[in-house]
């Protein structure tokens, strides 16, 4: 589900030309991209394209090299404070204090913070009221990661950034962290979040940046992204007398592929339901297949990105 | 300031429920100080073992003298007597009988007795005819003639008894291991004691007596020396191992990160460290010193400049450890370079045992150690209330404690983590 993005014209970010060097290695070269309020951002990439080098730098975690950048108006370099202090972050392999309770641990941050926010809703809302008074050591991989998303929200934060908030989690944890992201977004949040997953990408942000080697290679919606450098919308269909007839209604574009199957490319999902109908209607297998985010980043960067999020 | 509190509150729950935690900061220093305190508090007390091998028997029981002299050695307390029989061949006897504590054999030849008697009444005859020759020199123009002959007939008399008797010096042997630490005492005693009893044997009286009296207010006691020490050491530990090992593994699981990310400063950080270390300093007086009170009977009551001194510890050696946790990157090498920073500080400062019996040189090296001045100036106000005495100690730890906090202000990371 794509939501509608016209109203989202405030920029809550703003990154222009920003550089990052370690001595002779670049990590993040020459960048640029705008974040909106409200909207759910992601800078996707493989791991050692840059993504944490960036989200660190808007948390005030790092300086960059060179370029500027702005975090809710104020500049990264001078203004820290007031950033820290309406931002929202779980950091690249959260961690907490082992031997505190969950609640205790939230507590910290929202003292720390001078948070007025109600402690125990929060808890609930995260589905954590149940291991509140358990200690943070004794708990999941997905259940801590939802007390790092707690503890980054008790401060009622303008900007969430989630570094990598999936990775290293089973199936499971990882739908039940993006659940905790969808409501968010349901909620008008706005979400800084930096995965190499292209699934959490389609399914949970309205904007991406592609990153890598530091560079970004192309920032737009989901939609566009996909529309554009997807591979767009096929029907794949068994070879009968009648399916190249009734997939050459609605498309040109006709192949075939290895097992000999029919396959019909589209550019409009209208088009296809309409030839999936007919083909139905005249007994003919068939299904539809969606382009996806790793498509798009397939056709971009001729490359996929694996489960560990190296670059192949 | 909330944070700071926040943060000191989080850091003071986390060392609590850490079971390593408090053993190392609280129950091993206090089962040290127990174990120390008790094993040299009876140092009046001590035993030392001795072999005695007695050869001079009659109908293979020893003799009276023999006996009564190894009753001598037993009278002081300071031996724990073990007998070898006169057939033992000494050299295998300690090759197959192998042992920690060194070899002492005290050997009591045949004839003993016998020539112990004939040389004491040889001795004393001596002695009469010395008397009687002093006698006729100062007062003889004195007496008449016949006073004088019988005089000179009576040393004649002993004189030629004497000739008579077989009076040859007695001398019992003692074997020591050249290795032995307490071979100058062990002699030491058996001179006193054979010394005695050659005067007894005599018949002498003691001309000088020695009147032993305590130089000290009160009577100190290994304790006394332990406390201040242990309490010290065990301070310096907690911070140098302990914060230094905690940093590093916050700094390693991203914990600092996560403070780093929030509006928290990074003095605010370093202060919660330094109020929690503090607490665990005064947490771990209170604790030793209610030990004292219980189990040696030492009441200590800390006053106002004891604990100014003990904070100033306490925040010399948590800042040693922020800095030491700030540029030590894995937490394993942390805890490896921590302690080999920290036990030789322990052992060489005199902490453990007084400087006074370490070479020279090692002495050099404690003054040079700020621990050795940290646990002196507690000992000078803990046990002896003498203030003057610890003003050196306040001025170099305040020193080090200035030094090392603005150092780990410096080396404390609150950007660009690894």
């Amino acid at each position: 589900m794509i939501r509608n993005l016209k109203n989202m014209k405030e920029k809550v970010i703003e990154v222009s030309q920003l550089t990052k060097r370690y001595g002779n290695i670049i990590a993040i070269d020459n960048i640029s991209f705008d974040v909106y309020q409200g909207e759910v951002f992601s800078l996707v990439g493989p791991n050692g394209a840059g993504k944490t080098t960036t989200v660190e730098i808007l948390e005030c975690l790092r300086k960059p090299t060179s370029g500027f950048a702005r975090v809710l108006g104020y500049d990264i370099l001078k203004d820290e404070n007031k950033i820290k202090k309406r931002i929202g972050i779980m950091p690249q392999n959260f961690n907490a204090f082992e031997r505190l309770t969950v609640k205790e641990n939230i507590e910290l941050i929202a003292k720390i913070s001078g948070s007025k926010t109600n402690i125990n809703e929060h808890l609930k809302l995260l589905g954590l009221w149940d291991v509140k008074d358990k200690k943070f050591g004794t708990l999941s991989g997905g259940m801590k990661r939802r007390v790092g998303i707690c503890m980054a929200l008790i401060t009622d934060p303008d900007i969430l950034f989630l570094d990598e908030p999936t990775t290293g989690l089973d199936p499971q944890a990882r739908k039940e962290v993006w659940t905790i992201i969808k409501n968010l977004r349901k909620s008008g949040k706005t979400i800084f979040l930096t995965t190499h997953y292209m699934d959490e990408v389609e399914i949970l942000c309205d904007r991406a940046s592609l990153i890598v080697q530091g560079k970004i290679i192309h920032t737009a919606s989901i939609n566009e992204l996909i529309l554009k450098y997807g591979s767009g919308i096929r029907i794949i269909a068994d070879n009968k007398p009648n399916s190249k007839e009734i997939l050459h209604e609605f498309t040109k574009n006709i192949s075939y592929d290895e097992d000999g199957n029919i396959v019909g490319k589209f550019s409009s999902l209208n088009d296809a339901n309409k030839a999936f109908t007919k083909l139905y209607e005249n007994g003919i297998r068939a299904h539809i297949i969606m382009s996806s985010m790793d498509d798009v980043f397939l056709n971009i960067t001729g490359k996929r990105i694996n489960e560990k999020g190296e670059l192949i | 300031m909330k944070g700071t509190l926040a943060v000191f509150s989080a850091l003071t729950k986390n060392w609590i429920r850490s079971r390593t935690g408090v053993f190392f900061s609280i129950l091993f220093p206090v089962m040290l100080l127990l174990l120390f305190a008790t094993v040299f508090s009876g140092n009046e007390n001590i035993k030392y073992t001795i072999y005695i091998q007695n050869f001079d028997l009659k109908n293979n029981t020893p003799t009276d003298l023999s006996k009564a002299f190894i009753e001598a050695l037993n009278s002081t307390n300071n031996f724990d007597i073990k007998y070898l029989e006169p057939n033992t061949n000494i050299s295998y006897y300690i090759k197959t009988h192998p042992s920690f504590t060194s070899y002492r054999i005290l050997i009591i030849p045949k004839g003993f007795q016998e020539k112990a008697i004939n040389k004491s009444i040889s001795t004393r005859i001596e002695i009469i005819i010395d008397t009687l020759r002093k006698i006729l020199e100062l007062y003889g123009n004195n007496m008449n003639q016949t006073t004088r002959d019988y005089i000179k007939n009576g040393i004649q008399g002993l004189e030629s008894f004497n000739k008579s008797l077989n009076t040859q010096n007695v001398t019992i042997t003692l074997l020591l291991d050249p290795s032995d630490n307490s071979a100058t005492t062990i002699k030491g005693i058996i001179y006193s004691i054979t010394t005695a009893f050659n005067n007894k044997l005599i018949g002498t009286k003691d001309i000088i007596n020695i009147n032993i009296k305590n130089t000290s207010q009160r009577t100190l006691k290994a304790v006394d020396y332990y406390l201040p020490g242990y309490i010290a050491a065990f301070i310096m530990t907690n911070g140098i191992i302990g914060v230094t090992s905690t940093v590093s593994e916050f700094r390693r699981n991203g914990i600092l990160k996560r403070l780093a990310a929030t509006p928290l400063s990074k003095s605010s950080w370093i202060i919660a460290n330094l109020l929690q270390q503090t607490l665990l300093a005064f947490l771990l007086t209170l604790i030793m010193l209610t030990l004292g009170l219980l189990a040696f009977n030492v009441t200590i009551i800390p006053d106002p400049p004891s604990l100014l001194l003990i904070l100033i510890g306490a925040i010399t050696f948590c800042s040693i450890g922020i800095v030491l946790g700030g540029i030590i990157k894995d937490v394993e090498t942390a805890y490896g370079i921590s302690n080999s920073i920290a036990f030789p500080l322990m052992f060489l400062s005199g902490a453990f045992w007084p400087v006074d019996i370490m070479p020279d040189y090692l002495q050099s090296i404690a003054k040079i150690l700020p621990l050795y001045y940290f646990h002196q100036g507690l000992r000078e106000l803990l046990i002896f209330k003498n203030i003057q005495q610890s003003y050196t100690s306040f001025i170099i730890m305040t020193s080090m404690a200035i030094i090392f906090t603005t150092l780990a202000i410096k080396i404390t990371k609150w950007k660009e983590f690894e």
